[in-house]
């Protein structure tokens, strides 16, 4: 080295002289060193196969986006934890999701984005009826199993059932075979249903109201706009005789008509009844002392305390894996509540996913009707993936049947379970059969 | 059925009078501006939005009613002089802003505020019968507070300086201009204040629905129906039409099931148009 306007370098300073060539090894070397020190710990091994990837639709932007955020969240923290216990058949496992923006075409157009560009090998989500229904075509021609996640109409595994289809989640039709002889037995044997005036409203109102009738009550039904903001009119057409007020909407309508009902007296003279969907991801300061003695049919007590004692182990690491306070509220924001009643489904599809390709064999598409019958007569047993409880897959209309739950609101505004209804009893019979169709 | 008359005919102003706020605000855009304010809806959102969270930190819906309102002002004022200005006299291009406006706003809303809907109790709780049925006191109190807002309007347009500014400058422009009336300014003032009607009326409805990021999307579809049938740019067209419409509906969910009484208010809507292209109350 040379001195430099009489000054010494640092090397000369230190007795030490580096040529060009050591200078590039010792980098080379260090670099090397670094970027192999600084790769996460992975169970796979690197280049030995392809990732498993899941294709995800979610509804996070334009309505529904409580449920989107919520399910989006549980998926990435199931996926995560698939890969940190190795994966499915040591491959790992990618998400890849997309916003359904509560339309049918766009959903469609994402789902065929998930299929053709990203290549996913399975694909699941979407708690809208009317999207999933959009996408059944999509599925059906390129034989891509989808598996639902949340929406609650009974078409998708009865009269519109597709064999690539699945949903292990509870609909309008089990809803009813889990509640209507309770509120039949306990709140009254007239019945008027205000629903909101599309497939799963008529649907709730279909499947309760004929068990209703044939059991000798007397049921009414007043269809209403799923966007009302003003339910007055709707509400002077409750029969003066009727003794139980069923309601089912979604987001701030559900809040509205439960509010006005209490507005205009009616809760006096009526029992309320509805499903979980319409405040699921609402906390009860939310809806208000006007929900105060309401009841709700559930299928995942919103509090760690109401969970069944069995099931409170693995309640409570599933919490405590998505971010979720006892009182089902987000980790990092106390006013955010869970939508904890359908966000299990995304839970554990992708350990169901899992269990079915080992037990099918699966290792790309060619197999993906195996995949479908391996899906279908699963028996999952409670356990962390499966924090619900029990959950049974029925071959014949590719359906789940799990556990429900009653829930009353209480004068301070929590959720108690005053029942819990088995899954054995809420098993009406197939109303397709899908088995000879893959 | 005469309380089933009475709470329709009730509701049907009751809902009439918190219309023509919002139809009030839009209509005055449009007369003065001649800009389609799609984002008139989202204000009204807003409106609703800025009174939770003054209701959050102060447990007062009353000032909640003056300062979210004011607030929502402000925030027309932004886009009032950041963007609309730049724009002006281009109808196509405002139309594409606005709804733009619009889908930023939501957005904005459904980040922060989040995509639950949420509640605001009723400031006035009680009812009152009403032959068989029981009616809300608070809904009176919001059809009064909206035929008092319009009052004071009436009396803004007809007796003060400013008023007869804007009704100047609707009637003719460039002679405004001539007589040394500050045009840009009363434009700027005409925004912020219809800006204003569309968050008072979110204020006042909160109350009675719920507040969510998408609340503005169907009232700005009946906002436009009111202005449209009641004549664009005549303000108190917009008033009678909104009642007319909310009665029509009313009274109409008596006879037929209420989702196909709408069908009533629409083909009111039609009948209008077909007689009087230029609305019932326009020239």
């Amino acid at each position: 080295m040379k001195e430099r306007n009489g000054k010494k370098s640092v090397h000369e300073a230190m007795g030490m002289e580096v040529s060009r060539r050591d200078f590039l090894r010792t980098t080379a070397v260090g670099a090397a060193g670094f970027a192999v020190g600084s790769l996460p710990f992975v169970p796979f091994t690197y280049g030995a196969s392809t990732p498993i990837r899941i294709g995800m639709i979610q509804e996070n932007t334009v309505g529904a986006t409580a449920y989107g955020y919520w399910l989006t969240k549980v998926a990435r923290a199931s996926v995560a934890k698939l890969n940190a216990e190795g994966g499915i058949s040591g491959r790992k496992v990618e998400l890849v999701e997309y916003d359904t923006k509560v339309n049918p075409a766009w959903a469609s157009s994402m789902f065929k984005k998930l299929i053709l560009e990203d290549k996913v090998d399975f694909t699941m989500g979407s708690v809208h009826s009317g999207v999933q229904m959009a996408v059944f075509p999509l599925a059906e021609q390129y034989k891509m199993p989808y598996i639902g996640g949340g929406a609650m109409a009974a078409g998708l595994t009865g009269k519109d059932a597709i064999a690539y289809y699945s949903r292990i989640h509870t609909h309008a039709r089990m809803q009813a075979a889990a509640g209507w002889k309770w509120g039949f037995d306990n709140l009254g044997k007239n019945w008027t249903f205000l629903v909101a005036d599309y497939a799963w409203g008529h649907s709730l109102a279909e499947e309760f109201g004929s068990r209703i009738k044939a059991a000798g009550g007397k049921t009414q039904t007043i269809l209403a706009p799923q966007n009302a903001s003003d339910f007055v009119p709707f509400l002077q057409k409750v029969d003066p005789e009727s003794k139980v007020l069923f309601t089912a909407f979604l987001g701030a309508p559900a809040l509205g008509v439960m509010r006005q009902t209490v507005e205009l007296g009616l809760h006096k003279r009526l029992q309320r009844y509805t499903v979980i969907c319409c405040t699921d991801g609402v906390g009860q300061e939310t809806v208000g002392k006007e929900s105060a003695g309401a009841h709700y049919l559930s299928y995942y007590p919103r509090y760690s305390s109401q969970v069944p004692k069995e099931l409170q182990a693995y309640d409570k690491a599933y919490r405590k894996a998505i971010g979720m306070t006892d009182d089902a509220k987000d980790a990092s924001d106390p006013k955010n509540t869970a939508t904890v009643s359908h966000m299990w489904t995304m839970w554990t599809t992708p350990y169901m996913i899992k269990l079915a390709v080992e037990k099918s064999g699966w290792k790309d598409s060619k197999k993906n009707a195996d995949f479908m019958k391996a899906f279908n007569t699963l028996k999952v047993k409670a356990g962390p993936w499966a924090p619900q409880g029990d959950l049974v897959m029925r071959e014949n209309d590719h359906q789940g049947f799990h556990d429900h739950y009653l829930e009353e609101v209480q004068p301070n505004l929590s959720l108690k379970v005053i029942a819990r209804v088995p899954k054995e009893k809420l098993m009406y019979d197939a109303p397709v059969d899908l088995r000879a169709k893959l | 059925m005469a309380s089933n008359l009475a709470v329709a005919v009730l509701n049907g102003i009751v809902w009439g009078l918190i219309m023509a706020l919002i139809a009030l605000g839009l209509n005055l855009i449009f007369g003065l501006l001649h800009i389609i304010n799609m984002a008139h809806g989202a204000l009204y959102m807003l409106g609703a939005v800025f009174s939770w969270y003054v209701i959050e930190l102060t447990g007062n819906y009353w000032l909640a009613l003056i300062v979210a309102p004011l607030g929502v002002g402000l925030v027309g004022l932004a886009l009032e002089r950041g963007l609309l200005r730049t724009i002006e006299d281009q109808p196509l291009v405002t139309i594409i802003c606005t709804f733009g406006i619009m889908l930023v706003l939501q957005q904005l809303v459904l980040t922060y505020f989040g995509g639950t809907a949420r509640r605001i109790a009723l400031p006035i709780p009680g009812r009152f019968r009403l032959f068989d049925l029981q009616y809300p006191v608070m809904r009176i109190v919001i059809a009064a507070i909206s035929a008092a807002v319009m009052g004071g309007l009436w009396i803004f347009l007809n007796r003060t300086r400013y008023g007869l500014w804007m009704r100047a400058v609707v009637q003719d422009r460039e002679m405004a201009v001539a007589l040394g009336i500050p045009v840009d300014q009363v434009y700027m003032w005409t925004f912020i204040l219809g800006s204003v009607l569309a968050a008072f009326s979110g204020v006042l409805a909160a109350p009675i629905v719920s507040v969510d990021f998408m609340m503005g999307r169907e009232i700005l579809i009946m906002a436009f129906i009111i202005v449209i049938v009641g004549g664009m740019g005549n303000l108190w067209g917009s008033v009678v039409t909104a009642v007319m419409i909310s009665l029509i509906h009313g009274v109409g969910s008596i006879f037929v099931v209420p989702s196909t009484a709408t069908v009533f208010s629409l083909g009111f809507m039609i009948l209008v148009l077909l007689v009087r292209p230029q609305g019932l109350f326009g020239e």
